[in-house]
């Protein structure tokens, strides 16, 4: 497997024309704008004619340990021994989520599938409905990664292309396959609870409308001052929601805003809000939050480890959250997650607005928010030969 | 430095690796900004957080006060529900020990509070019953069966006695928790009552003999058990004459003298016989395991003897007779109910045969029975089938030779049986209580006949004690009278001696009202009963007949004679007429008229004939006047 890293910005185009001429899998990530006109598309089609280019817009692209908002990051993949498939599907209406993951599951379902990575739109897509759709097709077993578009603090628009030019309202997956490949993944928060614990007590999917009996948006802008309410529904990542079912009560799941509604007082997240379970604020502290990130790159490390390989590249989704909270600070999480891959593995990834991967205590591939995601991919060829 | 501003620095830094100081400034200022905007952000959060968790902690506070008071108004409640239960109530836990104990249930086992305070086990509380007497038993045995039976069923009862001779009534519950419940009740009286009530429904009151019920159950018992070749007896005893003392002493004494009865009777049988109340003035003895009917006819003759003996009663001598009947088993039947019914049967034999003696069961009594049966079916549509007739007979004034009265006799002709005589039909009209209405139809039949008799006749009608005791006598004479115009003074009533003997000062005033209405009143076979002068010193009767047997019996004898002289004398003396009854010869008629009797009556003159007949007899008398004349 082999691995090369190039990058687009305005002033100076592609750093690299790609030496990996027949790389099959390209992966890369930019702002809506620099995404939606097509053209980045067009130039790597261009470059790398076999390769299934696969890309979507974010909320701050990760190169290594860079952060940039204005250029478009790009790894080219060349497997030794690892068939690749693409799928992709539209997504017309967020109630059609899990339809939609349930078809990218049969284009990608085979008894040899090995892993699958998503891209998907990030504000039109309820996203644990979407996975539940993929894994329910593909089995519960198989590495399920990726990531929830973003598009800055802005909450306008995502696209997200594979094979071409990105789109709004689409949803795109590459499967792994063969018994070369090898996929870790990690997952981690690192948040802290903060406040009482509450009662999801009216909810609609995943729309919340009242918390212990009172609508959810007044206790946010309660929260936010109204500093912060301007910044709505952004600035509601500074607290995100945990959610659980009594039932369960260790298993937890964060939840990030995608939108308000100020008529209604309910706020959307990105996925489910089940009624009857318990939900509590959280907030960043900046080391801990760094901590969390450095965690979930060495579970990602360590499922490899586990097989005697280290990872040839390894891609980051964090949640735009994070990085609204923390600020300039935020290269601080990109950094301890780098020390624990290896500074010489190169890292790829992007700010998102949801992030999947299986549950760190459950297995159960989910829809996470507010997490850093690490999935690190190899190939175990001749090696085990 | 500062990491983050080695990183700024690496940002501000040019590609000729200068540091560009304008965006060096920017960096670091927005950092600060990022900075006041996360302490404001921060202080804020935290002071919404404060005054939200103090807003919560009042909420909470606000509600463990409620809570509290409630838990307080709960137990409250749960005491005073506990404290005014009747029964008394112990909860256990899962390892038998005590969770609570109401005051109740340490009153009905003498402990104290401290030892039956919560966490003492089951067995050190039956130890202490054990040591202070309100436990009997192993107590070993005890627990276990009680774990045993809670760790088996929902619910479990048992009922224990006590060493002092409490019952109590113990329900045990198993709660959720795997502990128990129990809850124990002092039955000892409901106990009582209720062994008092299967006591009252199977025994009498007043002797607390065996009743009816028990009687049955006891010879279906008995029956069960007769040895091969053994017999047993039931035995029908009746008391003769307990109605007239009970109607003359009274109740009380009535009551204390079947108590004695019923002692001398346990005095007569075995320890293994049963003795029981069947009826007012009847009783029955279960003579089991006999060898033969010689057994029983010398219990019945002890018997007979033991109750002929006086009573004394509250300073009253008081005699009454027994009336035995007897069947015996296999020989009569095997059947309770039969053995019951011959006895019963053999029983009203000698009753209807003279009294104070026993009659063991015949076949033939059965067969009298059905025939007597019969006959009571036939009587009771008789009157509506017009079967009856009244027959009179002539009474002659022994003066002048005619005839003063007639007496009415009723006459049964039955379709199928012919003419059935008196003495067959009235003792059973009187039983069956058709009596009244027969001599109501009597009486007015005789004054419409009497109607059709010269002015100077009467026509005497006898009353049976039941019609003058009936309240409806008064109203029927008046009717009769009216609805056929006969004069008061033309209608004789004859009553009998056992008229008088019966609610005395009820009879005299009917008399009276009868008598002021002037109808004469007639004492019948006098001389038959206990010939109480005073009888007649009770009432004024008009009249006085003297009994045939009197009249029959001069001819053998003096004795009869003097009888016959006594009461005419006598009668004379109080203005009284007298008959001579049954008058048959020329030369009886010439003794009565000797005698001083007035009037005479019998075959001499004239059998009982029909009205039609009646008529001839006062024709001819009209003749023979005329021929006088």
């Amino acid at each position: 497997m082999h691995v090369e890293q190039f990058e687009w910005s305005k002033p100076k185009g592609w750093s690299s024309r790609g030496t990996v001429d027949n790389a099959d899998l390209v992966l890369y990530f930019g702002s809506r704008e620099g995404l939606a006109c097509g053209a980045r598309y067009r130039e790597l089609r261009e470059m790398l004619p076999r390769a299934h280019i696969l890309g979507c817009s974010t909320g701050g692209q990760i190169r290594n340990h860079d952060i940039t908002d204005d250029e478009v990051v790009a790894a080219a993949l060349k497997f030794e021994a690892t068939p690749l498939r693409l799928a992709c599907e539209q997504v017309k209406v967020p109630e059609s989520s899990r339809a939609c993951g349930e078809a990218i599951g049969r284009a990608l379902h085979a008894p040899d599938l090995a892993g699958v990575f998503v891209l998907s739109d990030g504000l039109n897509v309820n996203g644990s409905e979407l996975v539940a759709g993929i894994a329910g097709v593909v089995g519960r077993k198989i590495p399920l990664t990726g990531g929830l578009a973003g598009d800055g603090a802005k909450f306008e628009e995502t696209v997200v292309g594979a094979n071409c030019a990105p789109r709004s309202r689409t949803v795109a997956a590459v499967g792994f396959y063969g018994n070369a490949v090898r996929i870790g993944h990690g997952s981690a928060g690192g948040w802290d609870e903060f406040g009482p614990r509450r009662h999801i007590t009216k909810s609609r999917g995943n729309v919340l409308l009242e918390l212990d009996g009172k609508p959810a948006l007044d206790l946010y802008e309660r929260y936010l001052g109204e500093e912060d309410i301007k910044g709505l529904p952004g600035t509601a990542l500074l607290f995100p929601l945990r959610i659980r079912d009594p039932e369960r009560p260790d298993h937890d799941i964060v939840r990030t805003v995608l939108a308000v509604d100020r008529e209604a007082r309910s706020m959307t997240f990105a996925g489910d809000m089940p009624q009857g379970w318990v939900g509590q604020l959280m907030r960043g502290n900046f080391d801990r939050l760094s901590a969390g990130a450095g965690n979930a790159a060495q579970q990602a490390c360590a499922k490899l480890g586990e097989r005697g390989k280290s990872a040839e590249i390894a891609v980051l989704v964090s949640c735009i959250g994070r990085r609204l909270l923390m600020g300039q600070h935020v290269a601080d999480e990109i950094e301890a997650a780098g020390a624990e891959i290896g500074t010489d593995v190169p890292r790829l990834g992007f700010y998102s607005y949801g992030e999947i991967s299986p549950h760190s205590a459950s297995g159960v591939c989910e829809l996470h928010n507010q997490t850093m995601t690490v999935t690190t991919i190899t190939e175990a060829v001749g090696g085990l030969g | 430095m500062n990491k983050l501003f080695v990183r700024q620095l690496e940002k501000a830094r040019g590609s000729t690796g200068e540091v560009d100081l304008d965006a060096l400034g920017r960096l670091v200022s927005a950092e600060y900004e990022q900075t006041a905007v996360d302490r404001r952000r921060t202080d804020r959060s935290i002071s919404q957080m404060i005054e939200e968790l103090d807003q919560l902690n009042r909420e909470l506070e606000g509600v463990v006060k409620e809570r509290t008071g409630q838990l307080r108004q709960r137990e409250q409640e749960f005491h005073a529900a506990l404290e005014n239960m009747s029964q008394g109530l112990i909860m256990f836990d899962a390892s038998a020990r005590v969770v609570v104990c109401n005051e109740r249930y340490m009153q009905m086992y003498a402990l104290s509070p401290e030892v039956a305070q919560p966490g003492h086990t089951l067995r050190e509380l039956i130890d202490h019953r054990l040591a202070n007497g309100t436990f009997a038993g192993d107590a070993d045995q005890y627990t276990e069966e009680l774990r045993a039976g809670i760790a088996r069923d929902d619910t479990s009862r048992l009922i224990t006695e006590l060493a002092d001779g409490r019952t109590i009534s113990v329900v045990n519950r198993r709660m959720a928790n795997g502990g128990w419940v129990a809850t124990h009740e002092d039955i000892t009286e409901r106990r009582d009552a209720e062994k008092k009530i299967a006591h009252m429904a199977r025994h009498d009151v007043v002797t607390d003999l065996p009743n009816r019920v028990l009687l049955r159950e006891r010879l279906g018992e008995a029956l069960a058990s007769v040895k091969r070749g053994a017999r047993l007896g039931v035995l029908y005893v009746d008391l003769d004459r307990f109605k007239a003392v009970n109607d003359t002493l009274g109740h009380p004494v009535g009551d204390e003298l079947l108590r004695m009865v019923a002692q001398r009777l346990r005095g007569c049988v075995r320890q293994t016989d049963t003795i029981a109340r069947v009826g007012g003035d009847e009783f029955a003895i279960i003579q089991a395991d006999i060898e033969g009917p010689q057994c029983t006819s010398q219990l019945a003759a002890r018997i007979c003897d033991a109750i002929r003996a006086p009573y004394e009663i509250d300073g009253h001598t008081a005699i009454v007779d027994a009336s035995i009947g007897i069947s015996l088993s296999p020989d009569d039947s095997v059947e309770p109910d039969t053995l019951i019914k011959n006895a019963d049967m053999a029983l009203y034999r000698v009753k209807a045969e003279g009294r104070g003696t026993y009659r063991f069961f015949e076949p033939e009594m059965d067969a009298r029975m059905h025939a007597r049966r019969k006959l009571e079916l036939a009587l009771r549509s008789a009157l509506a089938n017009r079967e009856f007739e009244v027959h009179y007979q002539p009474i002659v004034n022994l003066a002048d030779n005619t005839i003063a009265s007639c007496e009415a006799l009723m006459r049964w002709n039955h379709p199928d049986l012919g003419m059935i005589p008196p003495s067959e039909f009235i003792p059973l009209a009187e039983e069956i209580g058709l009596i009244v209405q027969l001599g109501e139809w009597i009486i007015r039949q005789a004054c419409n006949d009497a109607m059709q008799w010269p002015e100077h006749t009467r026509v005497a009608v006898n009353l049976s004690p039941i019609q003058v005791m009936s309240t409806n006598l008064m109203p029927v004479v008046v009717n009769a009278l009216a609805a056929s115009g006969l004069s008061p003074g033309r209608l004789e009533l004859e009553i009998t001696e056992a008229v008088l003997m019966q609610n005395t000062e009820a009879t005299i005033a009917t008399l009276h009202r009868l008598r002021n209405l002037g109808v004469h009143i007639t004492m019948d076979d006098f001389g038959t009963g206990y010939s109480s002068l005073s009888y007649l010193r009770s009432f004024p009767f008009e009249k006085i007949k003297i009994d045939r047997s009197f009249v029959k019996g001069m001819d053998s004898g003096e004795e009869s004679e003097a009888i016959v002289r006594a009461v005419a004398g006598l009668a004379q003396n109080l203005r009284m007429t007298t008959t001579a009854e049954g008058v048959e010869t020329e030369r009886q008629m010439e003794q009565v008229r000797t005698l001083g009797c007035t009037e005479m009556q019998g075959f001499l003159f004239s059998p009982p004939v029909r009205v039609r007949d009646v008529d001839r007899l006062f024709a001819m008398e009209r003749r023979s006047q005329a021929g006088a004349a």
